[in-house]
């Protein structure tokens, strides 16, 4: 349950991402202007704000000068169409927890906000739980009824990506993007993503674990209980 | 051909056929001349003859004469002709041939017909010739000699600033910041083409960097766009009402958008770079970055049952860490992507330079097409970008980048220096 504010002008894409994140059970604010965002910066805390920089009157850098100004804790995500170096580390230096270049996949967006709000609230204990599978974020290390498994680096941050994203369907594309980031358009991802789940399947069921992959008709999978 | 070797050439071959037609010209005039000089002298001598034949009614003896060679001969009949004519006789004084001209004439002494020859040397005449020729000559061919100096100094003189322009010219580079530097000339053809080149390299700039700036903005604009289309092809996987159908159409429709963003991005690297906008140099372990990238394409790797064959030597550059990145990542999925399968990959890392080698499908490649912007073969899946941004990269670190075929292999060559 996290309280999250869209500060992002493009209406449809607003949407898009506050109807994904309610789905999970977040709270969502929005808003489309830089007056608006400041006000709401101003008289709410939240968990997350997604920033998008280019604001159709304002400066989104300027709004997380204000947020810091303000001593707040609140989480922050930069949500920005421009790819730039400079920018990304101007945003982490005032204090941004992260930086995700449009165009993204809703399931990433959701796993970022997810490791910043988990990294804010509790921090040092590093470790996420689904039932009977334990990932211990610091040590990269995964454990079904305490039996550590071997995991290879590929599938820890396949299996992290679809504990944050419980209960969604995710596209082999977005996956993929997350594994291989710009190169993922490589044919062949597609495939890999599913010999990843595979063998994950296989080494969680060997341990005694339920299987909680589900394949959703060869595009993607689910992570979920039922 | 320079411009001055040209020029002297023309005058080289315009100078020698004068001086060829005036010299014969004048030689032939001179001799002609001395010949009548000549001539005249024989016709007093023959005056003299007569004289002394009406006088004293006999021939003069042939040794009367000093400088002259005198013969008699009887002949039948007295023509009335006289010639002159050149010829070669021996000098008995001088025990030498020598050229000469005589003239040969007939004569009546008591009723008998003489011919009379007399020959005069043409030795002094010659002489005579030959000093002049030589007096008018050698000034001439002074002349020659110091025109041609003059010349190849003026001329040098005159086109510096041509030739200054012209490596001003080369050295302007569009990718580089300096403008293009005028050449400060006080003739006013140079200074005329000072100024076009200069107009002419402004508007080429000015032109050059609003397409850059049109390619950057119009990525950009494109990317929010694009997030708009993934996020919805997101929510609506997520929708319960989705069949076999409709799964198929979202799979396209993630491929075609995620080729999309993919291409954008390329195009908006090309740009960073040609822009000189990444700038992070740190010291890079190159073995390292080359292992790691193995691992990251170890499941293509792994598929296609490639065998890689590494030779690398402990070598630490201090560059872009993003570009070099960029540049090892474009080598391997090149290398990947272009093989066949169960095909080798060779990489070699020295000092100077780093070698992908890979077999492949096709034979030697066209050089100077591969690494134009969306060149590709028909069967490849990317965007035809990858080999462009290699190029762009090797510019822009100044290294040198190099294709060949040797062994059946498709061989990227970057030499770092």
């Amino acid at each position: 349950m996290m309280k999250v504010l869209i500060i992002e002008d493009e209406n449809s894409l607003q949407r898009s991402i506050q109807q994904y994140l309610t789905a999970e059970g977040s709270t969502c604010d929005c808003a489309s202007a830089y007056d608006s965002a400041y006000q709401k910066l101003s008289t709410y805390d939240y968990d997350c704000v997604l920033l998008d920089l280019t604001l159709p009157d304002g400066e989104g850098l300027q709004l997380l000068r204000y947020l810091k100004k303000l001593n707040k804790t609140d989480g922050v995500l930069i949500i920005s169409a421009r790819d730039s170096i400079d920018q990304r580390i101007e945003g982490l230096q005032l204090g941004a927890d992260d930086y995700l270049v449009k165009p993204f996949h809703l399931s990433e967006l959701n796993a970022r906000i997810t490791a910043i709000v988990r990294r804010r609230n509790f921090a040092g204990n590093n470790v996420v739980v689904f039932h009977e599978i334990e990932i211990d974020l610091n040590a990269r290390q995964v454990k079904v009824n305490d039996r550590v498994l071997y995991f290879t680096r590929k599938e820890f941050d396949i299996l992290l990506y679809f504990v944050a994203n419980k209960g969604k369907v995710i596209s082999k594309a977005a996956a993929a993007t997350h594994i291989w980031g710009d190169d993922a358009d490589m044919a062949d991802s597609f495939d890999f993503i599913y010999t990843h789940i595979k063998n994950m399947r296989k080494k969680l069921t060997d341990a005694g674990c339920k299987d909680y992959f589900h394949s959703i008709y060869g595009i993607g999978y689910k992570f979920t209980e039922v | 051909m320079k411009l001055f070797s040209s020029y002297n050439r023309i005058l080289l071959v315009i100078s020698f056929s004068g001086l060829i037609i005036i010299g014969v010209l004048f030689y032939k005039t001179l001799g002609y001349y001395l010949d009548r000089q000549m001539d005249d002298g024989l016709v007093e001598e023959l005056m003299e003859v007569k004289d002394f034949t009406h006088a004293k009614n006999i021939l003069p003896a042939p040794d009367y004469y000093q400088d002259l060679v005198v013969e008699y001969k009887r002949i039948d009949k007295v023509q009335n002709t006289s010639s002159f004519a050149d010829t070669i006789y021996f000098n008995p004084k001088k025990h030498q041939r020598e050229a000469a001209r005589y003239l040969k004439t007939d004569i009546n002494l008591n009723h008998k017909a003489y011919r009379v020859l007399i020959m005069s040397s043409k030795l002094q005449r010659n002489e005579e010739i030959r000093s002049i020729c030589l007096v008018i000559i050698i000034p001439f061919f002074l002349l020659l000699i110091l025109l041609y100096w003059v010349n190849r100094i003026l001329i040098n003189k005159l086109w510096a600033p041509f030739r200054q322009l012209l490596v001003n010219i080369k050295a302007f580079n569009l990718n580089h910041e300096g403008s293009f530097e005028s050449v400060p000339t006080h003739i006013e053809e140079f200074s005329e083409l000072n100024n076009a080149i200069a107009d002419l390299s402004f508007k080429v700039r000015s032109d050059y960097k609003e397409i850059k700036l049109f390619t950057e903005n119009a990525s950009h604009e494109m990317m929010t766009p694009l997030a708009v289309i993934n996020s919805k092809l997101d929510t609506m996987l997520q929708s319960a009402r989705l069949g076999a159908e409709e799964s198929e159409t979202l799979i396209d429709l993630y491929k075609a958008t995620s080729k999309l963003t993919k291409l954008n991005q390329s195009l908006l690297l090309l740009v960073k770079i040609d822009n000189n906008l990444i700038r992070d140099a740190e010291e890079i372990a190159v073995v390292d970055m080359i292992t790691e990238k193995q691992a990251f394409f170890s499941e293509l790797i792994h598929k296609r049952d490639l065998k890689i064959v590494l030779h690398l030597n402990p070598v630490y550059l201090v560059q872009s860490r993003q570009l070099f990145d960029i540049l090892i990542n474009n080598l391997f999925s090149n290398a990947i992507r272009h093989n066949y399968e169960g095909g080798l990959i060779n990489i070699v890392l020295t000092e100077t330079s780093l070698t992908f080698s890979n077999t492949g499908h096709t034979g030697i490649l066209n050089e100077e097409m591969i690494f134009e912007r969306f060149y590709k073969d028909s069967v490849s899946e990317g965007t035809g970008l990858g080999l462009a941004i290699l190029r762009q990269i090797c510019n822009r670190l100044h290294y040198h980048l190099n294709y060949s075929y040797v062994d059946q292999m498709h061989t990227f060559t970057v030499s770092f220096n």
